[in-house]
């Protein structure tokens, strides 16, 4: 029972983190329709800008951590900039923003082995991962704890930021019509820079939070292919679908690791994909609304 | 009518798609107070008239005013400078309630008192929006779509309101009633409206003046009374002579 508990908390911690990057991508993917890449890569910028506050500035880990935030989503929006908005702007194929964005996944993958190397890092021991007992029924790592509390706290502010101010209800709006969001007098391109600002934003919290859980390497943005798989079972495109669909997968790799063996995760999380895929291929909170013409 | 100087005027505009020219000069000219209308067959130009104005299409050559200074060609300023668009298909945000539609219609105000009486404005001519404001807009009718619509063009407080089809798909006599609604947009609100439509005899019956937009070219124009009864056009737009 303990190890069930136990192995239920990592799941949601593990999906918590999986969450924060699956919300974003889901959100670039539902204003601009292409799967962008290049989200892992915004996660490892801010792994290194945490990484390099905390080792080189010596800064404490609050003011790293907003370092590494507002550097990644300024960086999300950069590459936007760079890459992305000369091909929006003479296109309606959205094809070719995947393929830029498979680009600027490599270039960001590659600043960081020619700059700083491929070895792996670890981030000085700013985030407690002490055991600590939960109410008596199991034991777990506070760091597991902490990333779950830290992720609601982001999610739970993003949903506010959706729901309640002008520019929120103008990113619900474009995700339905990016156009007719425009004529209703929304400057396009600031809606988009905002909403890959708060992409690369979550990017960086979970990047921080996968540095201590894994350490940091410049391949550590792979890991967006399990937020990927998340964002797809959810209903690509789909908050709430992203959320759910990273909590399963986080628990089931979880309680596929505790219970199995841990050489299956991997297994089982792309054979979450398939089914889904097969069963219900717009995934859980897919996309269906209908227009009366 | 003619008296001052046009509110919106188009001149000598045209629009290429890739090596199709939709639009080969097309001039017109919409007065403070006025109804104009664009009537034509699919495929005249109409809808891209309107997209070019809005500047969601981009312009091959002309310039279009507003009160006699250039409008802008990026679709957020457009709304800014005072013209906005009720578009083809309504294209109301589905998964959005009545009420955040409206808000959305309003996002170039930056007052929010200003907001709430828009939104009582347009909750006055359309009541049944305010019924169903805590509604999804993709679970009203047709004709209640349409309405949002107008309303959402409306809110954020127009020179010019350009509606693209208001008569697109719809029952016969929720037209009648959304035409009366123009109506009295135009008379309570004294709001100036250029629209285009298909329907060229609602059209003509609702407007002052109407323009005749064919294969990209205003072959015609003058006042809708004289339009109606013009013999040309009763053969090509009104389903030929009453015998």
């Amino acid at each position: 029972m303990d190890m069930i508990i136990q192995q239920v908390i990592n799941g949601l911690s593990l999906g918590s983190v999986y969450a924060l990057i699956a919300v974003g991508y889901s959100l670039v993917y539902s204003i601009l329709l292409f799967s962008n890449f290049a989200h892992g890569g915004f996660l490892v910028i801010g792994g290194y800008i945490c990484y390099f506050a905390l080792r080189g500035a010596g800064m404490g880990i609050w003011a790293a951590s907003l370092a590494a935030l507002i550097g990644a989503g300024i960086s999300a929006v950069i590459v936007e900039r760079l890459a992305y908005k000369p091909i929006r702007e003479r296109t309606p194929i959205t094809l070719y923003m995947l393929i830029a964005s498979m680009g600027m996944s490599i270039v960001i993958e590659n600043i960081f082995v020619v700059t700083v190397g491929g070895r792996f890092r670890a981030l000085p021991p700013v985030i407690p991962t002490q055991p600590v007992n939960v109410f008596g029924l199991a034991t777990t790592s506070a760091f597991d704890l902490l990333s779950l509390a830290t992720a609601v706290v982001f999610l739970v502010g993003l949903q506010l930021f959706l729901s309640k101010t002008k520019w929120g209800l103008a990113i619900r709006a474009a995700s339905y019509n990016l156009r007719v969001a425009g004529l209703m007098g929304v400057n396009v391109n600031r809606l988009i820079s905002i909403v890959f600002f708060v992409a690369g934003l979550l990017a960086g919290v979970g990047g921080i939070f996968l540095s201590v859980r894994y350490t940091l390497y410049p391949q550590l943005g792979m890991i967006t292919t399990k937020a990927f798989v998340a964002a797809v079972i959810g209903g690509l495109g789909s908050l709430p679908g992203a959320v759910v669909g990273s909590l399963i997968l986080g628990l089931a790799e979880m309680l596929t690791a505790g219970f199995i063996s841990s050489q299956f995760r991997d297994l089982v999380v792309f054979g979450l994909l398939i089914i889904t895929l097969i069963v219900r291929p717009t995934g859980l909170f897919g996309k269906s609304v209908g227009e009366k013409v | 009518m003619e008296n001052a100087t046009p509110i919106l005027s188009v001149k000598n505009l045209s629009v290429n798609y890739g090596a199709i020219q939709a639009l080969k000069g097309v001039d017109l000219d919409v007065y403070p107070g006025e109804i104009v209308a664009v009537i034509g067959a699919n495929g005249a130009g109409k809808s891209t008239m309107m997209n070019a104005i809005m500047g969601d299409v981009p312009r091959a050559g002309g310039e279009i005013l507003i009160d006699g200074h250039p409008l802008p060609a990026r679709s957020f300023l457009v709304v800014t400078a005072g013209v906005c668009l009720s578009p083809e298909g309504r294209k109301v945000f589905a998964p959005l309630t009545v009420y955040e539609n409206l808000q959305m219609g309003a996002f170039p105000l930056k007052d929010r008192s200003m907001v709430a009486e828009q939104i009582k404005k347009v909750y006055h001519l359309f009541p049944r929006l305010e019924e169903r404001q805590n509604q999804y807009a993709g679970t009203l009718s047709g004709g209640e779509q349409q309405m949002l619509a107008i309303g959402r063009a409306l809110m954020a407080m127009p020179r010019v309101m350009l509606l693209d089809e208001p008569s697109l798909g719809l029952a016969p006599i929720i037209i009648n009633e959304i035409f009366k609604e123009l109506t009295e947009v135009n008379r309570q609100l004294g709001m100036t409206i250029l629209i285009v439509e298909q329907n060229a005899k609602k059209a003509l019956m609702l407007s002052h003046r109407a323009y005749v937009l064919q294969t990209g070219k205003i072959v015609m124009e003058g006042n809708s009374k004289d339009l109606l009864h013009n013999p040309e056009i009763e053969e090509a737009y009104l389903g030929g002579k009453k015998k």
